[in-house]
């Protein structure tokens, strides 16, 4: 009797997740759900392709020797950096972009906005000299590490590095919100902040979330900053959530360590991997920019 | 008996501090909160970032004050303000504040991960800094509260609080990378180390063929990435019927513009090695590559913010569509698209990997003598010495070369936007 209602139970959760008023939440879950099986079916396919030649790519040894060639590991590697990168880089962006388009006074504005688009300008290579010279060295002994290169301070990187596209891009949505929006809830006698948590950021939510996606992107195909600070070893760790642990690759650090030294069929397969990164970041691309456009038209329209 | 009168005489005594006369009290009590809690927000941070810890005393003493203060907020808006609800959560916070206090020396000086298979602990300063960072935010957005009498101005000003130290932590890192390289790459920087070659895997001489490579790079980035460059977007917003191919040729330009600097090098390596060998042509076409997308999107850009009526008066005087174009379009919208020149420049001297199979090796290139010899360039140098860190004395120079690197670059992207906001033509 009881049991039966569940399904009731279900039904009404959802329907309570996609009301009316939720009406943008449920786009961006359709969004997000359409990219990441676009992105899943597309590694099916290309794994089955590349298979015919290079044997198990996505298995987990990578072992030159014996002539395994398995990039499991670095995907799991990438996988597990970018998120841990995207748990420092979204709240932080999406908060910074609010400070900067919504309270920050004008000449703030006008000193801010620039530094952070300088931020985005430091190269990578430079990313990853302070990486080496300065994060790992205070990472050991602060968690006593084995050793301070580790996918946590790959993560710390990667998260900074994408900081300064998350906010410039999120503050461009921002700003993109028409004034009369804001100013019909600043008229009934919101507070600024209400019409920031109920007006601008739900109207813009589509732009942050081009932002995020870009920023996703770029944290995916960082390769030199990465690269210098992770252990490079093609294990996944033990247990797999260890993010202390000398072992992990990226898909890109692989590329960048093994490419000038690889042969026969080792070049394929690191061929293999570029191609995989290339769909998975150019398929975020594009979705970032659909994303980018509907909220062009939506502001035209209305 | 007279022992028994003191609660009594205490809550006189607060009575007295919280009449309406001294209305202003609570304002200062709430500011020394709010300033008190970013103090210790702030001491909590450094000690974080210094790896020092202050010792158990002096943070039970900062935490017994944040408890303090609260208790007193508490009965504040208890008694002035009378929202028994509001004061239960600050209560609560209180005694959370106490019992951190006390609890203090009973932590283990490491926390370690290592039973759960981590290969890490949490040390007791990292620890305790973090709980003083936490107690300290959210102390001070806390105590907006009774400051603006638990309305929703008040969520209003502690979202503000939040959100500003929120910035601060995203500009840190900024001023920590700039700052450690200028102060340990400018001692680095003299004419020897600018003019002369790279010697003994770079411990000594200078980075003169880097340089001068890097230099040569952007050149060839500039002559390929340019005239391509703002011919399309011409032909994209000027000529194109909009269409599916436009949409397609916007597409395409996307994921170029995403696409992983590795990949691009991945690409150069099969395309143009096989023909032009390692060499600066590989690594200039390459370049070209990468940033033609930022100098498309830019000129675009630049190309929509010139009104139509400006082109339609043209034509109306009886000019030619290319006329229109060179005379009318292009020299307001010049400034966009020369900022997005400069900023794919800037993109071409910073990026190590598209041209690290293709185009550089670390020693021996000296000065190319044509197009077809290999180079040596800024980046790739500075992703030598880094690897040489611990094995060869190259500390010095390599903050040196990250100095002029990150010098050249932000350099050329501030220009960028100089530009940018200078010679913004309004409409």
């Amino acid at each position: 009797m009881e049991l039966g209602k569940i399904p009731l139970y279900l039904t009404n959760i959802c329907k309570e997740i996609f009301k009316k008023e939720n009406m943008e939440f449920k786009k961006i879950l359709c969004c997000v759900s359409i990219i990441f099986s676009s992105i899943v079916a597309v590694i099916g396919f290309v794994s089955v392709v590349v298979s015919v030649y290079i044997g198990d790519i996505f298995g987990t040894n990578w072992n030159v020797a014996k002539g395994q060639y398995g990039i499991g590991a670095a995907v799991f590697g990438t996988l597990i950096v970018t998120a841990g990168a995207m748990i420092i880089a979204i709240p932080l962006g999406v908060m910074g972009a609010i400070f900067l388009s919504e309270i920050a006074p004008l000449k703030v504005r006008v000193l801010l906005k620039p530094l952070i688009e300088l931020l985005a300008g430091i190269p990578s290579i430079v990313y990853g000299f302070i990486g080496i010279t300065l994060l790992v060295g205070y990472l050991q002994p602060s968690f006593d590490m084995l050793s301070g290169y580790s996918l946590l301070t790959g993560s710390l990187i990667l998260g900074v590095m994408a900081l300064p596209i998350i906010v410039s891009m999120s503050d461009d949505a921002m700003k993109a919100v028409p004034r009369q929006l804001k100013e019909a809830s600043l008229a009934v006698g919101a507070t600024k902040w209400q019409t920031i948590k109920k007006v601008t950021i739900p109207t813009s939510i589509s732009g942050i979330s081009a932002a995020v996606i870009l920023g996703i992107g770029r944290a995916v195909g960082e390769t030199m900053a990465v690269s210098l600070v992770l252990g490079n070893m093609m294990k996944i760790p033990i247990p797999p959530w260890d993010m202390f642990e000398t072992t992990g690759a990226t898909v890109t650090s692989l590329i960048a360590h093994e490419m000038g030294e690889a042969a026969g069929l080792q070049v394929n397969a690191l061929f293999a991997g570029a191609v995989i990164l290339f769909i998975v970041v150019a398929i975020m691309s594009i979705s970032s920019n659909i994303l980018q456009e509907r909220i062009e038209k939506k502001f035209r329209g209305g | 008996m007279e022992l028994g009168k003191i609660p009594l005489y205490l809550t006189n005594i607060c009575k007295e501090i919280f009449k309406k006369e001294n209305m202003e009290f609570k304002k200062i009590l709430c500011c020394v909160s709010i300033i008190f809690s970013s103090i210790v927000a702030v001491i909590g941070f450094v000690s974080v970032v210094v790896s020092v810890y202050i010792g158990d005393i002096s943070v039970r003493i900062l935490l017994v004050i944040i408890a303090v203060l609260f208790s007193v907020l508490s009965y504040y808006s208890f008694v002035r303000l009378h929202k028994r609800k509001e004061m239960v959560g600050l209560l609560v916070f209180t005694v959370i504040v106490f019992l951190v206090a006390y609890c203090l020396p009973m932590f283990p000086p490491e926390y370690g991960l290592r039973q759960y298979d981590l290969d890490a602990s949490i040390l007791k300063f990292m620890m305790t800094s973090v709980f003083l960072v936490v107690i300290g935010i959210a102390g001070a957005s806390f105590s907006m509260k009774p400051l603006y009498k638990f309305t929703s101005k008040s969520s209003e000003a502690s979202a503000y609080y939040i959100l500003i130290a929120s910035i601060l932590l995203i500009l840190y890192p900024l001023a920590i990378i700039i700052g450690n390289i200028i102060s340990s790459g400018i001692g680095g920087i003299s004419w020897e180390f600018l003019t002369q070659d790279v010697r003994r895997h770079g411990t000594q001489g200078g980075i003169l063929p880097a340089l001068i490579g890097s230099l040569l790079i952007m050149t060839g980035t500039a002559l390929i990435a340019l005239p391509l460059g703002i011919g399309s977007a011409v032909y994209l917003h000027e000529y194109a019927k909009k269409g599916k191919t436009v949409r397609i040729i916007r597409i395409a330009v996307d994921i170029l513009q995403g696409t992983p600097s590795i990949v691009h090098g991945l690409f150069g390596l099969a395309l143009f090695v096989p023909i032009f060998g390692i060499s600066l042509l590989s690594g200039i076409l390459i370049m070209g590559f990468l940033t033609l997308p930022i100098i498309i999107r830019a000129s675009e850009e630049a190309l929509k913010s010139v009104p139509q009526n400006l082109r339609e008066g043209s034509y109306a005087v009886g000019a030619t569509k290319w006329q229109t174009i060179r005379r009318v379009v292009l020299p307001p919208a010049l400034p966009g698209i020369i900022t997005g020149g400069v900023l794919g420049l800037g993109r071409a001297a910073g990026e190590t990997a598209p041209i690290m199979f293709t185009a550089v090796v670390f020693m021996g290139a000296g000065v190319p003598t044509t197009i077809f010899n290999p180079i040596q360039a800024l980046p790739y140098h500075l992703l030598e010495l880094t690897k040489y860190i611990g094995a060869y004395p190259v500390e010095q120079n390599a903050w040196a070369t990250a100095f002029l690197l990150l010098a050249i670059v932000l350099g050329i992207n501030a220009m960028a936007i100089i530009i940018r906001e200078r010679y913004r033509v309004e409409f």
